[in-house]
């Protein structure tokens, strides 16, 4: 049984398509991969997966459980993690409180017990720190705990806005373009911290602009192209399927910023890597 | 070389730095706001709440100190909603009087003890906001603001026209002073002790709520609610909580205001009461439970002086406003707490240049 | 039966009143669309331009039309000094900062006002004769006429500021798209107080309007500019059509309602209509350009 399986989504946007007929599965425990040029609908796919918009038609199902009407909270309390394209760390909060704030549906008790500060209270609160901590020991962070999270470089807090969505221990991590804005070594960080992620059980969903990343970590890749899902399998599958060559080749990246298509991107990081 | 000469630290920056230095002593410091445990400096503020009206037992200022502390409750429930959830309410003047309201009524017509009658005001603030909340709380910006404002305007006119209930324009008097178990608390001394002690009882709550979990969901709601509901966080859940949390305080300090007052009339629950309270949550500083007091003592005090000035009172009231907000939009102590880090971070650079190792 | 003679009477009132609802309105709406930012003096305006013209008429014994005249000279000035003292340092504030900061202006304008030109509510003379004309069986002021009539005109000339010369295209380029405004080198801060001024002469020209209908004293101008408001958010916030039609909707609606309910009541009906129209429709009307961004 699949963690997450998609069927027939279909999303429409004043009659513009934006998706039709998609169906995708992620099993438990690997990295799935989506990707697509610019404007092949996988930020709406991203959208409906968490929950921000609801399809027109289709299903979607997590652990068993149909989540195609929920909210993105109850998603998340579900075992939904995720990270934003553009980083939304809270900047008013220390570094730590963002963390803590990831485990904010792990701690029981209402306002009152809160206000009272009760033994318990006082118990869960410091475990939770003592918790946050550890995460951001793993994430290299933590020689800035106290500091608040605006302060923080670019980088670093894409790594602070992934330990938040693992601070609630999550099922399945969604990344949207993890990748966007880092330079090369940062994305080799973030690639090392992903496998290491998966490694601790957690399934791993990327939508991602980078291609040579996601080639390199994905077990099944997606593609996603004018709305249609045009190939699905492991990534040597994917990088020698005809359909999506032509998909990329024909239709050239629409990223102001770059002026090469995807694939020659690729191929430049490979070059880099070398 | 231009540059470290504009930045040499003066002589005549000491003189700003003394009274500076001992103002960050009294002032809070908002620029480690998010440093939430509870500290020394704590005591301090309770030892001054404490010992401040028998060293000054001036009887017109035990009056303006209880006047103070119960905007001071009305403006740490507000700064709660606004300052750490982000929102924006002009309505909380609406829940200050259904407090004052309640407790007005039930003690006069219905003789109910006042300690209960206290905690019946609480209670029916928080429920007409637990009631109002879940339509207005959808809004955003402008039109929130705009929707609370609404809200707080039908209520003074309920409040006038309903003269079988409320006593329309003219109030309802007689309102008994507050009593607990037979202590009646009939002077001005007695009354600065009951709302300056609700006051820290409610301010430790409220500590205690902003350094744990609900803070940081708040926080979290007020930087980004799409991040917030990212880590199942119930966002119109946890404004809907807030806004009646701080509607019950605004209450509470309803309640002692009829208490103190011991008359109830709709022009106390004006417009003009709800400008007074946002500005002490603004001249606080945002995000920031001491501020709100701080406010709250400083604008009682800035009314009470300007009273004075009779009919030129509310032009000044109005300009001095704008001058505050121009200059200290962010609030008065973080503007000070900046300059004094500021100069002290020179001072030291000061001596290590002049140790030649800069 | 005696409820329902009445209501032809209330629907000229209600009209009458609409239409300076809907001048105020117009004047929020000058402002958001240059700037994004609401106005709660927008009111005061309307106050000061009856409480001037009334000190020049009444005291300086000045002829009506220059009266009139130097009452709205006089308003657009405190409109561009307000936008310089209050609004131009602020602009990069937050909006509850914004917001506080034009109460307090609007504090500061009702009580200089009371305090330079008295606390008396003041009436102006009608523009011309007090004898109710009767129309279709309903006894109709002539002043009601001249404020439909002058609002109709006023209108028109806005109408054709705004689409037909190039200082309103711009306007409308620097409210709509600023960045791109700014890079075609339109002036956004000049927009806005332009706007200012605007919306503070057609707030100073209802209130000369108005003056002569209802009593206007230094503390009516709070409630009329929130009434207005409310108006621009019933027929669809930044627009100019649905400042208009919000107005009208608005003062027919308050209007009839005295019909049925005390008139105690009567503010409250502006209020409640806002609360329903936020929660059921909160685009206005019309719709609205302006509920995407984040800030509405």
């Amino acid at each position: 049984m699949a963690l997450l399986s998609i069927e027939n989504i279909r999303k429409e946007y004043d009659g513009i398509i934006a998706l039709d007929r998609i169906s995708l599965k992620v099993e438990k425990g690997s990295i799935t991969g989506l990707i697509g040029p610019n404007g092949a609908g996988k930020s709406t796919l991203f959208h409906l997966i968490s929950g921000v918009e609801k399809p027109d038609s289709g299903k979607i199902y997590f652990k068993g459980r149909d989540i195609t009407s929920m909210e993105p909270h109850e998603r998340s309390t579900l075992g939904m993690g995720r990270t934003f394209q553009t980083i939304q760390v809270w900047g008013n909060m220390t570094v730590v409180e963002n963390i803590m704030a990831g485990m904010n549906q792990k701690l029981k008790g209402g306002m009152l017990s809160y206000g009272l500060w009760l033994p318990r209270i006082r118990r869960s609160e410091k475990g939770a720190l003592q918790e946050a901590k550890e995460i951001l020991d793993s994430l290299g962070l933590l020689g800035k705990w106290e500091s608040m999270a605006s302060q923080l470089p670019y980088g670093k807090q894409k790594l602070l806005e992934i330990g938040r969505a693992l601070a609630m221990k999550p099922d399945l991590l969604l990344l949207d373009e993890p990748a966007s804005g880092l330079t090369l070594n940062e994305i080799r960080h973030l690639s090392e911290k992903i496998i290491h992620i998966r490694q601790e059980g957690v399934t791993v969903f990327i939508v991602e602009h980078h291609m040579g990343m996601v080639m390199e970590l994905a077990d099944e890749i997606a593609v996603l192209h004018n709305g249609e899902l045009i190939a699905e399998g492991t990534p040597e599958a994917v990088r020698r399927n005809p359909e999506v060559i032509e998909a990329y080749l024909t239709r050239r990246s629409r990223d102001p910023h770059s002026t090469l298509s995807p694939m020659e991107k690729v191929s430049q990081y490979e070059i880099k890597k070398k | 070389m231009v540059e470290t000469k504009k930045n040499e630290f003066r002589k005549r920056d000491l003189f700003y730095l003394v009274p500076l230095w001992l103002l960050s002593l009294i002032a809070p410091d908002p620029y480690l706001y998010h440093k939430k445990e509870f500290k020394k400096k704590d005591l301090f503020y309770l030892g001054a709440i404490g010992l401040a009206p028998l060293i000054w037992s001036d009887p017109h200022f035990h009056h303006l100190m209880v006047l103070a502390g119960i905007y001071a409750i009305l403006s740490l429930g507000l700064s709660l909603f606004m300052g750490y959830a982000g929102q924006i309410s002009l309505g909380h003047a609406a829940f200050f009087g259904i407090g004052a309201y309640t407790t007005a009524i039930l003690t006069t017509r219905y003789g109910v003890p006042i300690f209960l009658a206290f905690w019946a005001s609480a209670a029916s603030a928080a429920a007409i906001a637990s009631f109002i909340g879940r339509p207005i709380l959808k809004l955003k910006g402008y039109f929130l603001a705009l929707a609370t404002l609404g809200f707080g305007e039908i209520f003074l006119v309920v409040l006038r026209e309903s003269t079988d209930l409320t006593g329309g324009v003219i109030g309802i008097f007689g309102i008994p002073w507050f009593s607990v178990m037979g202590f009646i608390f009939d002077t001005y001394l007695k009354q600065y002790y009951l709302t300056w002690g609700v006051l820290v009882g409610l301010f430790v709550f409220s500590k205690n709520l902003v350094r744990s979990k609900v803070g940081r969901a708040l926080l979290a709601v007020a930087a980004s609610e799409d991040a917030a509901s990212s880590v199942g966080i119930n966002v119109p859940r946890i404004k809907l909580e807030i806004f009646i949390l701080s509607a019950a305080y605004a209450g509470l300090a309803g309640s002692l205001f009829a208490c103190v007052m011991s008359i109830a009339n709709p022009e106390a629950f004006s417009l003009g009461l709800t400008v007074l309270i946002v500005m002490m949550v603004i001249l606080g500083g945002m995000g920031n439970l001491y501020g709100p007091i701080a406010g709250a003592i400083l604008l009682t005090w800035l009314t009470d002086i300007l009273s004075r000035y009779q009919e030129y009172s509310l032009p000044a009231y109005g300009m001095i406003l704008i001058l505050l907000l121009i200059f200290f939009p962010d609030g008065i102590g973080t503007r000070l707490n900046v300059r004094v880090i500021y100069l002290i971070g020179y001072w030291a650079k000061k001596k290590k240049r002049d140790e030649g190792k800069l | 039966m005696s409820t329902w003679t009445y209501i032809p009477q209330l629907l000229s009132s209600g009209i009458t009143i609409g239409a300076i609802y809907a001048l105020v309105a117009l004047g929020f709406v000058t402002i958001a669309r240059a700037s994004q930012i609401i106005n709660f003096a927008q009111g005061e305006f309307v106050m000061l331009g009856g409480v001037i013209t009334f000190f020049f008429l009444k005291v300086m014994n000045l002829p009506y039309p220059l009266a009139a005249f130097i009452a709205i000279l006089i308003v657009i000035l405190i409109g561009f000094v307000m936008h310089l003292s209050v609004v131009y340092p602020l602009r990069k504030a937050s909006i509850v900062i914004l917001l506080m900061a034009t109460l307090g202006a609007s504090i500061f304008l009702s009580s200089t006002s009371g305090l330079l030109f008295g606390t008396l509510p003041k009436t102006l003379p009608p523009f011309s004769g007090e004898r109710p004309l009767q129309l279709l069986g309903v006894s109709v002021l002539p002043q009601s006429v001249w404020v439909l009539i002058s609002t109709l005109i006023l209108l028109i000339f806005l109408y054709l500021l705004s689409h037909r010369t190039l200082l309103g295209k711009a306007m409308e380029a620097s409210s709509t798209d600023p960045l791109g405004a700014d890079l075609l080198g339109i002036s956004r801060n000049l927009m806005v107080f332009l706007a200012f001024g605007v919306s503070a002469g057609v707030g100073a020209f209802a209130g000369i309007l108005i003056t002569p209908v209802f009593f206007t004293s230094y503390s009516s101008g709070t409630l009329l500019g929130l009434k207005g408001f409310i108006a621009a958010v019933l027929g669809g916030w930044g627009k100019n059509s649905g400042a208009i039609l919000g107005g009208f909707v608005l003062g027919i609606v308050e209007s009839l309602s005295l019909a049925f309910i005390p008139a105690g009541y009567k503010d409250a009906i502006a209020f409640g209509i806002l609360l329903l129209i936020l929660h059921f429709r909160p685009k206005g009307i019309l719709g609205s350009p302006f509920m995407d961004s984040r800030r509405w």
